[in-house]
């Protein structure tokens, strides 16, 4: 079973702005990870427009397989410049790193990548070059496989100045704190939220400036097997329950209906919970032997939706209902085999629904479609 | 028998039909009767889908059951417990 590159980031905004102006972009594909992070000049909307641009040009010119250093030229060339400061600004970091463990990093004016490596971080070895008047870092190393990176902007590094220290946490503070954190979390989205409170904390949570902090590490490919929706042909339940079955890795049912067959053909009986904790998602269920059972039709929606808006390295939902647990299972999954039954439920036909909402071949596609740009691997078998 | 059977269904077309409602208002009614009444959810009685939202009261099933509604009969029932 090969290794993936999982990767997750959060970005806090100034105090009092509404938008971040660190922007992170993420492009991947079966071999490789591409991640740039940068940071435009001052906050708000105007700093939210430079790195934007910034990183979107750099994914753009990443994706027509231009060498890293030609992109950086281009960038440093095109960026438009403030009219209050005169200066052309966006920093830019940018990370290339095959699932094999070989990273291609360039950095400029931003802080330097952070390697943990025996839960130690270590400060990767530079070459320094002059690219159209900037300084360019440049670095080409092996990554292990127990190793993580972390990228963060500057508003990490001064994260203090105007609060608790008159200087900033600096790179060393923050590095300590990384050591520390990874010593008590393993798991790279809870090493990245605690890593975000101990910032806003030295801020007393009014950060001075937007600030970011990434992280990538390598784990093993995960599966998931869902069934959704009875089969047209009601004689082929017991094929569709062995196909969720002989499914790989977690198994996932959605659909009251559905839930009812997968029981009866398992022998066992359907929980209903009254937990609802979202008003919009009706409670899940229980059958021993399925990892998480919801409603269907509703959830699917939310689903659906949330999925659609979803970029690469954000960090899940935490709900408890449904739709957010079926959310985070899709997304931490590589391969995801959907079963899709056709049987059209008569009583929703009955209850005039929206179109779109009533027909369950349509959710599946979205759903599918979203987790496709999200790199995964899909692949949909109807009965 | 010294309870009140209550069970709504959450399928799809009861839980958009009002089921919903009805839990949060039957969950008002069990703090007031405490042990008197026993909740519980459960899925697709008899198929009768086209009359949600549908609820059981000890055993015997309402369909198209609005709280008002079921609020009479449970209580009628609690008056006979």
């Amino acid at each position: 079973m090969g290794l993936v590159i999982d990767e997750f980031y959060k970005s806090i905004p100034k105090h009092g702005q509404v938008v971040c102006g660190d922007n992170v972009e993420i492009i991947k594909n079966d071999q490789e990870t591409i991640v740039v992070l940068s940071d435009g000049l001052g906050s708000g909307v105007k700093a939210n427009i430079l790195s934007t641009l910034t990183s979107k040009i750099a994914v753009g010119l990443i994706d027509k397989k231009l060498p890293l250093i030609e992109i950086v030229e281009t960038i440093i060339a095109t960026l438009p410049i403030c009219q209050v400061r005169e200066i052309a600004y966006s920093t830019l970091a940018v990370l290339k790193l095959t699932n094999k463990g070989f990273a291609h990093i360039i950095e400029i004016d931003t802080p330097s990548i952070f390697l943990l490596r025996d839960n130690k971080v270590e400060k990767i070895p530079m070459e320094e070059r002059k690219v159209l008047d900037k300084t360019v870092h440049e670095a080409k190393i092996k990554i292990d496989q127990r190793d993580k990176i972390f990228m963060v902007s500057d508003g990490v590094i001064h994260a203090g100045i105007g609060a608790l220290l008159d200087f900033g946490l600096g790179w060393e503070g923050f590095a300590r704190h990384i050591n520390s954190v990874a010593e008590r979390y393993h798991d790279l989205k809870s090493i990245i939220e605690k890593l975000i409170d101990i910032c806003m904390a030295y801020y007393l949570m009014e950060p001075g400036d937007d600030f970011t902090v990434l992280g990538l590490s390598f784990r093993k490919k995960r599966e998931l097997t869902m069934l959704s929706g009875p089969p047209q042909d009601p004689k082929k339940d017991e094929k569709v329950i062995f196909e969720l079955l002989e499914g790989p890795g977690k198994k996932v049912v959605s659909g009251g209906t559905t839930a009812h067959i997968v029981a009866r053909e398992l022998k066992q009986k359907v929980e209903s919970t009254f937990d609802y904790y979202d008003k919009d998602v009706p409670p899940i269920m229980k059958v021993n032997g399925m990892d998480l059972v919801t409603e269907g039709l509703l959830t699917l929606n939310k689903t659906a939706d949330y999925l659609d808006k979803h970029k690469l390295g954000q960090l899940y939902p935490e709900g408890k209902d449904g739709a957010s647990q079926l959310i985070r299972m899709l997304l931490a999954s590589d391969y995801i085999k959907m079963i899709v039954g056709r049987a059209v439920n008569e009583s929703h036909q009955s209850l005039n629904l929206p179109l779109e909402l009533g027909i369950r071949t349509q959710v599946m596609n979205r759903i599918a479609k979203s987790l496709k740009k999200l790199n995964k691997d899909v692949e949909i078998f109807w009965y | 028998m010294n309870k009140v059977k209550v069970e709504i269904c959450i399928g799809t077309p009861c839980y958009l039909m009002g089921a919903r409602e009805l839990i949060d208002e039957m969950q008002k009614l069990k703090k007031i009767y405490e042990d008197k009444i026993e909740l519980k959810s459960l899925h697709c009685i008899e198929e009768r889908c086209e009359k949600a939202p549908i609820v059981k009261v000890n055993g015997q099933i309402y369909e198209e059951v609005t709280y008002d509604k079921l609020q009479k009969v449970v209580k009628d029932k609690l008056s006979k417990l």
